[in-house]
């Protein structure tokens, strides 16, 4: 028990022990709203990443995807479509290139980590392509609320991270899509044999995916004010981290939003907190890759002692 | 005295799987392990093969007190295991899974193959092994591969080769091989243990017997001063009453008819009929074609023709979707492999094929009607768990196979087809499930059974179709003898270990 509850414990002593070592600048609000602002986005991804871990499969392409997405979206924007309108083209590109995902994986009965591998690839060259490698600028001044305003004294993305983790837990623990995505995750043959109609579901959880990253997307064209062809490189890798160090499995089956969530804060404080207290972000980088390590060697010490 | 385990404790966190487990095996003897699945059989041998270290009690070996900290300090010393499921490398050939970490090496890290090859020759024509060294192991048949691993012990020079159900996937015919090849281990000089579950091979190949209940050694004797009734009361227990035998109902409805249904090279015009209130048996030695009959079926793999009718109703079925939609069922050979989600719960797996009950609005999961329908399925087939809630890994086979043929009962499938399915259950819960097959019947299902156990057949089956090569041979009434089954099985049939290209 104590052990399923470590990520949780693991960022409340991070909190608490930043408040202590560095309390007039961690606890100021600037300073939380930034740790928000900084990790909505990959926040957001790794939601996606959780249904589509739990479900078996990962996706490495939703770094390329959020370019993708933040691109199309700003560059409607600039050719004078409505801000809404350009949140939907972006969140809709992310659809779809999720969508072209699941059903490669899906259809080619290819491991994911390939295909999504190669879609990495074709994605972000084919972003490249549409940009001319070009960032793009001519963006409504009032779009920068969306990843910097405050909507009741709280960081706008806050609500809509709120709004998403609630849809997606939801997802999970109420809908058919959630339980088909546990079953298949864990495992596909069984969820097969059983009448299971396994493409369409998978094919959807990473339609689902590519939305949230693409909506992502749009928050990090929003913060930076640009449509930057080249956003969102490495990304992959953090949103799969959170997944992972909040409990989620890359033998699918297990996974929480809750844990999720916890994991990617958990990155953002380790982050925030080295900044604050002067350590190098060389440094940083080993300290994440330190914290996935003990995080999944503690959790499957835990599903060791549960296996016998 | 070869072996030697005195009051061995094993705790796995707050499970108890060891309480007091004693054995004595000499050498030249073939010592049957036998016990209920969850008797701690598996751990007391997982132990004296270094892959898990008891919490107390002492493990002699030739008079010397050992403790092995990992498999390879056992097998140092002479111990080897022949496991259920094969650790064989599927990509690497005979002699090189043989010689497997103990490689013919040449100096830099070379490996001289063609020594290892002609040892492996030797070694396979000295036994009449039916084997080459050059075959890739993952061409062979599950018994195949088990005499690779017998070469494996012996080239190895082991002195205890210990075999964990090792005929649960066998047909009578290489079963037979088997027990030949342990004979010979056992006039060399060997000491053999033996796992099994089957009653009926003890008196073919033991000597003594060991028998474990709940962690704990019960009883220990010579083979011949005991009865199978009286091995079944230490292994339960409690009395049993006497063997398991159905009786027959007046069959129904024509709920299934399969004419000329074919699929090259596997199947040839496979014609049958179940009707509603029957269970019809399905014999043969393994590869000939009774999985794959299933298969084709339940829309697992297409055949090339024939013609399907469910209930009077022609279908076609190209998926395992299409199957359940007409109301097919199948409870699969490898329940953990292709019939239970064993890390989710047990209520996750019973409404899985039919997730609908449990939906409002099409989508919406309604948790409650959930866990009390899966308590309702749990009483009814007196499935024995904590709650619905637990996982279904954790339940013993005999409980896992109800939550898999519970699912269908929820989804409301009329035409059952059961591969195996008392494959690798204890011998209580076997009768529990023939009982749930009859209940199935009684209330109207049509069941055909595959197995590879001819007393069971006899005791459950209405009528049994023999199967060879592909083909119905013939079709017997349920009260025939293994005798008949076997002539229709075996003409002209050596039982090659080599597999065909199917997956039985």
């Amino acid at each position: 028990m104590i052990q399923r509850l470590l990520p949780f414990l693991t960022l409340i002593a991070l909190f608490v022990g930043l408040s202590i070592a560095s309390p007039d600048h961690f606890l100021s609000k600037t300073n939380l709203s930034s740790v928000v602002r900084q990790t909505a986005v990959i926040n957001l991804m790794a939601l996606g990443m959780t249904l589509v871990i739990i479900s078996g499969g990962i996706d490495l392409s939703v770094g390329a995807i959020l370019a993708m997405g933040g691109l199309l979206g700003t560059m409607a924007m600039a050719k004078g479509q409505p801000i809404l309108m350009g949140v939907f083209i972006g969140v809709f590109a992310g659809c779809v290139c999720g969508f072209l995902n699941g059903f490669l994986t899906t259809k080619l009965k290819i491991n994911p980590f390939i295909v999504t591998l190669g879609t990495l690839g074709i994605l972000r060259g084919t972003t490249l392509i549409i940009s001319n490698g070009l960032p793009v600028h001519e963006i409504p001044a009032a779009f920068s609320y969306l990843g910097e305003g405050n909507l009741l004294g709280v960081p706008f993305v806050l609500w809509v991270l709120v709004v998403c983790a609630v849809l997606v837990h939801v997802i999970l623990e109420h809908t058919r899509l959630g339980r088909y995505a546990f079953s298949i995750g864990s495992n596909p043959d069984a969820a097969y044999y059983a009448g299971i109609p396994v493409a369409f579901h998978t094919t959807a959880v990473y339609a689902i995916c590519g939305m949230l990253t693409g909506l992502g997307g749009m928050i990090e064209a929003s913060r930076l004010m640009t449509g930057q062809p080249t956003a969102g490189q490495g990304y992959e890798l953090q949103a799969i981290a959170a997944v992972v160090i909040g409990g989620g499995s890359l033998r699918g089956g297990e996974g929480s939003v809750i844990g999720t969530l916890v994991g990617a804060f958990i990155m953002g404080l380790l982050a925030n907190g080295s900044d604050l207290l002067g350590i190098s972000p060389y440094l940083q980088q080993a300290i994440i890759g330190a914290t996935i390590i003990l995080a999944v060697s503690f959790d499957e010490l835990r599903k060791r002692k549960m296996v016998h | 005295m070869l072996l030697q385990l005195t009051a061995i404790q094993k705790r796995f966190g707050g499970v108890v799987a060891l309480k007091n487990g004693n054995l004595t095996v000499a050498p030249g003897e073939v010592h049957l392990l036998l016990g209920e699945n969850g008797a701690g059989k598996s751990t007391l041998m997982k132990i004296v093969a270094g892959m898990h270290q008891p919490d107390g009690g002492d493990m002699l070996w030739k008079g010397q007190k050992v403790s092995f900290s990992k498999p390879a300090d056992a097998s140092a010393v002479g111990i080897a295991m022949v496991h259920q499921e094969s650790l064989l490398a599927p990509h690497l050939s005979v002699a090189e899974n043989i010689f497997l970490g103990r490689e013919e090496r040449l100096p830099f890290g070379w490996v001289n193959r063609g020594k290892m090859l002609d040892a492996a020759r030797k070694l396979i024509e000295e036994h009449h092994f039916p084997l080459h060294a050059d075959w890739r192991v993952e061409k062979l048949s599950p018994a195949g591969k088990q005499l690779v691993e017998i070469c494996r012990a012996i080239a190895h020079g082991s002195s205890l080769l210990i075999f964990d159900e090792p005929t649960s996937s066998l047909s009578e015919s290489e079963t037979k091989e088997v027990f030949r090849i342990v004979r010979t281990l056992r006039d060399r000089q060997m000491g053999v243990i033996y796992i099994t579950h089957r009653l009926e091979e003890l008196r073919t190949v033991g000597d003594r017997v060991t028998i474990l209940r709940d962690g704990e050694t019960v009883h220990n004797c010579g083979l011949n001063e005991i009865t199978n009734e009286r091995i079944i009361q230490h292994m339960v227990g409690r009395e049993l009453g006497a063997m398991y035998q159905r009786s027959s109902l007046l069959p129904g409805e024509e709920l299934l008819r399969v004419q000329g249904l074919t699929r090259k090279p596997l199947l040839h015009d496979i014609s049958l009929t179940v009707r509603a209130g029957e269970i019809v048996g399905l014999a043969g030695l393994v590869g000939a074609g009774r999985t794959e009959t299933c298969r084709a079926l339940f829309g697992l793999d297409e055949p090339d023709s024939g013609a399907v009718h469910v209930a009077g109703k022609a279908v076609t079925v190209r998926s395992p979707r299409e199957a359940v939609t007409e109301g097919i069922a199948l409870i699969p050979e490898d329940r953990q492999k292709t019939g239970l989600a064993t890390a989710l719960p047990i209520g996750y797996n019973l409404t899985i094929a039919d997730i609908n009950k449990v939906s409002r609005m099409g989508f919406l999961l309604d948790h409650d009607k959930e866990r009390s329908l899966a308590g309702d399925y749990a009483k009814k087939l007196r499935i024995k768990c904590e709650s619905p809630r637990q996982l279904a890994g954790r339940l013993s086979g005999g409980n896992q196979q109800k939550v898999v043929i519970a699912k269908w009962l929820v989804r409301g499938a009329r035409v059952f087809l059961f591969d195996e399915p008392t494959r690798g259950i204890d011998v209580g819960a076997k009768v529990e499930v023939y009982e749930v097959m009859d209940e199935l019947a009684r209330s109207g299902a049509g069941i055909l059974m595959v197995s590879s156990e001819l007393p069971e057949l006899l005791q459950v089956a209405d009528r049994i179709l023999v199967m060879r090569q592909g083909r119905i041979t013939g079709e017997l009434p349920g009260r025939t003898t293994q005798e008949e089954i076997m002539k229709l099985a075996t003409l002209h049939d050596g039982g090659a270990l080599l597999a065909e290209e199917g997956t039985e």
